[in-house]
C-alpha cells in the first residue's frame, strides 16, 4: 500500500470513533496494517478482483435494501423498539447517513484484497462495469492498467467519518486536518523546505476553518431567515401558533401548481368545500399577523382508541360524511426538533380512522391538530355539520379574543359598516348577508400588491384595503371580514386551509395555489363555528389561470410519486418481507458472481458439441482402442493429439507388439477422420476388423500376464 | 492411391532435405519448416546467434534447387532502390534503363534485417506480401518462386530497428536453428577440414520441380474439423492472458498451408493434427505482442502458444 504507516489505521480509529463503531474500525484497521509485518500473500488475478469488487457491490445493495426497508417502516421501529416518532420519520436521511456511514465496512474486502495481495493494486477493469464489458468484448485500452486504491480508500474513511450525528463539527475538523496533513507529509514535494510546507499547510486549515465558520453562519442565517415567510411562501406550511399574512407587502403572490392534498370521499357529494389547518383568534396589527392566541403549550395530546387507528375528537358527535385524505406532512418543530404537521381537516370532523399506529396527536382549542412525522399521511375523516374541536368564543371571559379589534382598524371599520348601512335591528345572520353582499359588490380578487396598499404611519394596509383600493387577496378578505364580524358583535375567528374545487377522478386535487384563508363565524342559535367566505368566487378562476400549459406533466408525476408513497405507506409493515424475498435473489446474483467463469466453460463445450457440427468419422473403432489403452492408466489429455498419446499409451513391454499395427490402424483412423475423401468402404471394414484383432490382443495379453 | 503429383512432389522435398543434410548437420527439423514455409508460399525469419548457420541454410537450399540466389547485408543506410532497382538513363539511346535490384531473385537473404531503417524494411516487406513490387509508378513481378530468409541477430540491439508487429505478420514462419551437439559439431569441423562442402553441392530439384511442389501443397487436402482447429487455436491466443494482440486470420491461413506442406512432407495426402500443433509454435508466436506487465512477469509468446495448443481440445 502506498499509504504512510499506520495512516490508514488511524484514519479508521477516526472514523470508528465518530461513527461509534470504534471496535470494528480498529480491527479492520489493524488487518490492513499487518501486512506491513507480514510476508503473507494471496495471488489474485483480475477476475478474483472483478469477483471481490462485484461482491462488494452487492453487499452495498443489501445494505441499502436493509436500511431502506428496516428505517423506513418508521412503524415497525417505532412500535416494536419504542424509539420515538422524531427519528423513524427522518427515514429517508437516515437512510442515507447509514449507508454513508457504513462505506468503509463494505467495501473493505476490497482494499483487504489488495492489501494482500502479491502487487498491491487492483486491475481498472475490475471497478467499472463499462470498462469490465469493453475488455471481454476485445477492447485492450484499460487492459493491464493497475491502480492503488489505499488513498481512496483514505478518502472514503474521511468522508464516512463525516456523515456522523454524535459529534460536532470541531473534532471532525481538527481529525480531518490532522489526518490530511498526515497523509500530506509523506508526498511533500522536497524542493522545498519544512517551513514552505508548514507554511502552505496554516493556509490550508486557515481557509478550511473560515470556510468551516462561513457554512455555519450562512446555515445560521438562513435557518433564522423569517421562517415564516419562507414556509408560507415556499413549502407553504401552517403553522397552528400564527399566520403571518402577506398583507402591506408588493409583489405578486406566487403559488404553485403542486398538488399538495388528495380528497377520496366515501359517497359522492360528500367532500367538504374547505379544508381547514388553523384557525387564529388575535390580529396583530402592526405585523399584519394572526395570532392563535395560546402558545404551544396550548395543544393537548388526543388519545386514541383500542385499535390505535381511530382518533375519536369529538366523542357521541355522529358524523355524517366520510372523506378519505392524503396528504403531506412538511413542518418542523422546534420544541420537539423533529418534524410535524398540522393536518388538513373538514369543517366539524368528529373522528380520524385508520390513521397509522404509531401518530401522535395533538389539539388546540382553535381546532388545528399537529401530527408529529414527515411525508406522507393518509387516513379517513369523519365530519358533519356542527360540533367542531374549537373552542366556543370566549365573549364573556376577560380576554375578549374572538371579539378583540385592534384599536387603529377601528375608524375603518366603522366607515364600512356606516357604509353597508345595516339597520339596527338586524339580525346576526342578516348582517352577515350584508357584509358578504358588500364585498361581493364594491371589491375585486387581485392577487397583484401595489404600493397602494403599503403601510404607512398612519394607515394598516387593511385599511387601504377597505377604503381605498378594495382589491386584494384572500387575507384581506378574511382578517378584514373577521374584523367586521367582530365590530358587529359576532365572535369571529380567522382560518386558514385549503379550498377543495377541482375533481379529478372519483376525488379531488388540493394544489398549493388553492391555499386559501376565510373565517370562522360563531352561529349563537346553533352553537355552532361556520365558515364564512366573502373572498370574491372569481379567485379560483384568477389562480388557475396562471396554470402553464405543461401542468398535466408536473400532474403525472405528482400522481406517480402518490402512488409510490402511498404503496410504500400501506405496505409499511410489509416491507420486511420484500427484503427477505430480495435475498434470494441476492444469493442467486452472488452465485453468478463467483461462478460465472465455470458456466462460461461449460457452455463452451457444449457449444463444441453442438448437433449441428457433426465431424466425420467420430464412429471409427478405434475409439473401443482408446477406451481400453486409457482405462489401462493412461488417458489422453484434451490437447494431446492422438499419435502422440499412442506412444505414451504403448510404451508398456506388454504391447510391445502392438506398437507397429496399431500405428498403422493410427492411419486409418486420420484418414477416415481427417482425409476430406474419406476411406475406401474396403478400408473401412479393414479399419474395423483391425481393431477388433487389436482388442483381442490386448485382452489375451493381459490373461497371459495375469496367469503367469 | 496418392495421386501422382503428391508422389512426385514428396520425392522433390526428399531429394531437397537430403541435399541440404549434407551440409547442414542436426538440423533436420530446421530444414522441414524451412522448406514447409517454401512449399507453402510464405517467407521464413530465422532468429538465431551468428554462427549457427543461417547463411549456410540459405545458401544449401539455394544451390540444391538450382534457382538463383541473392543475399542482401542489411545496413541503416541501406535505402530501398538498393533491394527493388533502379532506373538510369543511359546516354546512348537517351532513355531510362530499369536495373534490378536483388530482390528480382528466387531466393533472397536479408541478412541482419533488422539493421535497415524502416522505409527499407517495409520495401521488402512490400514484395514479400504481394510478389511483386512497385517502382516508379510500373509495376513488376517477382519470379514464381519468391522464397525470402530474413535473419535476426536476438542478443544485439545496439542500432536496430526491430520489424514491428505489423511487419513480424508478413512471416509464414519464425524460428531459430540453435547449436548442435557436439557430435554433430565434431561432424561439422571434419567436414570443413579441406575445403568447404557447399562448394562441391549439387542441385538436387530444378526450379520447375519446385514450383510443382508449390502446386502440390495446394492439392493437400484439409478437413472442415481441422480447419476449425486451426481457427481455435489461433483465436485461442487472443483472449490469452498477457497478450495485447493475437495472432490475426493471416496467420490462420499461413498455418493451414504451412501445416498442407508438412503433410505432404511427412508422407500424408491429408493434414492430421499432429503436423498443425507442431507448427503452432514458428507459426503462430512471432506475431504476438504480449503486454509490458505480461513479458516481466515471465510469460513468452512461445508459451501461450504452447499453453493454447495444450488447452484447445484437440480433434482426435
Amino acid at each position: 500500500m502506498k499509504t504512510p504507516p499506520l495512516l490508514l489505521f488511524a484514519a479508521l480509529l477516526f472514523w470508528g470513533w465518530l461513527s461509534d463503531l470504534l471496535l470494528v474500525g480498529a480491527v479492520m484497521g489493524a488487518l490492513l496494517e499487518i501486512t506491513r509485518l507480514t510476508t503473507f500473500r494471496w495471488e489474485l488475478d483480475d477476475t478474483d478482483f472483478n469477483r471481490i469488487w462485484s461482491f462488494c457491490v452487492v453487499l452495498n445493495l443489501v445494505l441499502i435494501g436493509y436500511v431502506f426497508t428496516n428505517n423506513d417502516a418508521g412503524g415497525i421501529n417505532g412500535m416494536f423498539h419504542g424509539k420515538t416518532l422524531a427519528t423513524a420519520a427522518n427515514s429517508g436521511v437516515l437512510t442515507a447517513i447509514r449507508f454513508l456511514r457504513w462505506l468503509p465496512m463494505t467495501t473493505f474486502p476490497f482494499i483487504f484484497a489488495q492489501a494482500f495481495n502479491e502487487r498491491p493494486s487492483v486491475p481498472l477493469t475490475a471497478v467499472s462495469l463499462v470498462l469490465r464489458w469493453r475488455r471481454r468484448h476485445g477492447d485492450r485500452a484499460f487492459a493491464g492498467r493497475y491502480l492503488d486504491i489505499s488513498h481512496s480508500y483514505f478518502f472514503v474513511c474521511l468522508f464516512s467519518a463525516g456523515v456522523h450525528t454524535n459529534n460536532g463539527g470541531q473534532i471532525y475538523f481538527w481529525g480531518l486536518f490532522v489526518l490530511l496533513a498526515w497523509a500530506l507529509w509523506f508526498v511533500r514535494s522536497p524542493r522545498f523546505g519544512i517551513i514552505p510546507w508548514l507554511l502552505a499547510l496554516s493556509a490550508m486549515l486557515a481557509i478550511g476553518f473560515g470556510e468551516m465558520a462561513g457554512l455555519n453562519r450562512a446555515q445560521g442565517i438562513i435557518q433564522n431567515f423569517n421562517a415564516q415567510l419562507i414556509s408560507y411562501f415556499i413549502s407553504q406550511r401552517t403553522d397552528p401558533l400564527q399566520s403571518m399574512t402577506s398583507m402591506g407587502r408588493i409583489g405578486l403572490l406566487k403559488l404553485s401548481a403542486k398538488i399538495v392534498i388528495r380528497l377520496e370521499p366515501r359517497q359522492p357529494g360528500d367532500a367538504p368545500a374547505y379544508l381547514r389547518e388553523a384557525s387564529y383568534r388575535n390580529y396583530a396589527t402592526q405585523k399584519m399577523t394572526w395570532f392563535a392566541g395560546g402558545g404551544t403549550k396550548d395543544f393537548e395530546p388526543l388519545t386514541v382508541e383500542q385499535d390505535d387507528t381511530t382518533w375519536n375528537l369529538l366523542p357521541g358527535k355522529k358524523a355524517a360524511s366520510r372523506v378519505n385524505i392524503a396528504c403531506y406532512l412538511n413542518g418542523w418543530s422546534r420544541e420537539l426538533a423533529a418534524p410535524e404537521g398540522v393536518l388538513p381537516l373538514p369543517g366539524g370532523c368528529a373522528r380520524l380512522e385508520n390513521v397509522p399506529p404509531y401518530m401522535i396527536l395533538k389539539a388546540n382549542q382553535n381546532g388545528a391538530v399537529l401530527a408529529a412525522g414527515r411525508g406522507l399521511l393518509m387516513f379517513d375523516a369523519a365530519f358533519g355539520r356542527g360540533a367542531s374541536l374549537d373552542s366556543p368564543p370566549d365573549v364573556d371571559t376577560t380576554n375578549h379574543y374572538d371579539l378583540s379589534v385592534p384599536t387603529n382598524e377601528i375608524p375603518a371599520l366603522q366607515q364600512v359598516i356606516s357604509e353597508m348601512q345595516i339597520p339596527a335591528d338586524a339580525n346576526e345572520l342578516e348582517r352577515r348577508r350584508r357584509i358578504e353582499q358588500f364585498f361581493a359588490n364594491h371589491f375585486t380578487y387581485s392577487i397583484w400588491q401595489g404600493t397602494d396598499k403599503l403601510a404607512t404611519p398612519s394607515t394598516t394596509p387593511l385599511t387601504k384595503f377597505l377604503l381605498t383600493s378594495r382589491s386584494g387577496h384572500c387575507e384581506y378578505f378574511a382578517s378584514a371580514t373577521v374584523l367586521l364580524l367582530r365590530q358587529l358583535h359576532i365572535p369571529a375567528r380567522y382560518a386558514v386551509g385549503y379550498s377543495v374545487h377541482e375533481p379529478r377522478g372519483s376525488g379531488f386535487v388540493v394544489r398549493e395555489r388553492d391555499a386559501h384563508a376565510w373565517c370562522l363565524a360563531w352561529n349563537r342559535t346553533t352553537k355552532t363555528w361556520e365558515d364564512f367566505d366573502t373572498t370574491p368566487g372569481s379567485w379560483i378562476k384568477v389562480e388557475g389561470a396562471r396554470t402553464a400549459g405543461e401542468e398535466w406533466l408536473a400532474d403525472l408525476k405528482s400522481w406517480i410519486t402518490f402512488q409510490f408513497a402511498k404503496f410504500r405507506w400501506r405496505q409499511a409493515n410489509l416491507q420486511q418481507y420484500i427484503f427477505w424475498s430480495l435475498i434470494p435473489v441476492l444469493v442467486v446474483l452472488l452465485y453468478f458472481i463467483l461462478f460465472r467463469r465455470r458456466g462460461k466453460l461449460r457452455r463452451d463445450v457444449k457449444n463444441k458439441n453442438l448437433p449441428g457440427a457433426p465431424w466425420p468419422g467420430l464412429d471409427s473403432e478405434f475409439y473401443q482402442l482408446e477406451k481400453k489403452l486409457a482405462a489401462r492408466g493412461a488417458p489422453r489429455q484434451p490437447g494431446e493429439p492422438m499419435a502422440d498419446w499412442l506412444e505414451r499409451a504403448l510404451a508398456e513391454p506388454l504391447l510391445n507388439d502392438l506398437r507397429s499395427p496399431v500405428r498403422e490402424l493410427l492411419r486409418l483412423h486420420n484418414a477416415h477422420r481427417f482425409d476430406p475423401s474419406g476411406l475406401s468402404a474396403e478400408k473401412r471394414q479393414q479399419l474395423k476388423l483391425e481393431v477388433t484383432a487389436c482388442l483381442e490382443k490386448i485382452s489375451t495379453a493381459d490373461t497371459a500376464k495375469k496367469l503367469r | 492411391m496418392t495421386p501422382a503429383n503428391l508422389a512426385a512432389a514428396r520425392e522433390t522435398y526428399r531429394r531437397i532435405a537430403a541435399n541440404i543434410a549434407k551440409i547442414i548437420r542436426g538440423q533436420d527439423s530446421a530444414t522441414r519448416h524451412l522448406l514447409a514455409a517454401m512449399a507453402a508460399g510464405g517467407h521464413v525469419l530465422l532468429e538465431d546467434y551468428p554462427g549457427t548457420g543461417k547463411t549456410t541454410l540459405a545458401k544449401a537450399l539455394a544451390k540444391s534447387i538450382d534457382a538463383q540466389f541473392k543475399r542482401l547485408q542489411f545496413t541503416p543506410d541501406l535505402l530501398p532502390s538498393d533491394i527493388l532497382g533502379v532506373s538510369i538513363f543511359d546516354q546512348r539511346d537517351q532513355q531510362f534503363h530499369f536495373h534490378e535490384g536483388p530482390v528480382f531473385t528466387n531466393i533472397l537473404l536479408a541478412d541482419e534485417i533488422n539493421r535497415a531503417s524502416p522505409r527499407t524494411q517495409s520495401a521488402l516487406l512490400e514484395a514479400m506480401g504481394e510478389a511483386q513490387v512497385s517502382v516508379e509508378g510500373e509495376r513488376r513481378n517477382l519470379p514464381d518462386l519468391f522464397f525470402v530468409i530474413a535473419t535476426e541477430n536476438p542478443v544485439e540491439f545496439r542500432g536496430t530497428y526491430p520489424l514491428p508487429e505489423a511487419q513480424m505478420d508478413r512471416f509464414a514462419m519464425q524460428f531459430t536453428l540453435g547449436y548442435v551437439s557436439a557430435e554433430e559439431e565434431v561432424a561439422v569441423l571434419t567436414a570443413q577440414e579441406h575445403h568447404h562442402p557447399l562448394d562441391e553441392l549439387k542441385p538436387a530439384a530444378t526450379l520447375a520441380d519446385v514450383i510443382a511442389l508449390k502446386r502440390a501443397v495446394e492439392d493437400v487436402r484439409i478437413s472442415h474439423e481441422l480447419k476449425r482447429y486451426v481457427v481455435d487455436l489461433v483465436s485461442a491466443t487472443r483472449t490469452a492472458q498477457g497478450v495485447q494482440l493475437g495472432a490475426s486470420p493471416r496467420a490462420s491461413i499461413a498455418l493451414m498451408k504451412t501445416a498442407q506442406a508438412m503433410a505432404l512432407f511427412e508422407g500424408f495426402d491429408f493434414v492430421t493434427p499432429e503436423q498443425i500443433q507442431k507448427l503452432a509454435v514458428p507459426v503462430i508466436a512471432h506475431r504476438l505482442v504480449l503486454e509490458p506487465q505480461a513479458r516481466f512477469s515471465g510469460i513468452t509468446a512461445r508459451g501461450v502458444v504452447e499453453e493454447a495448443v495444450k488447452k484447445v481440445k484437440v480433434p482426435a
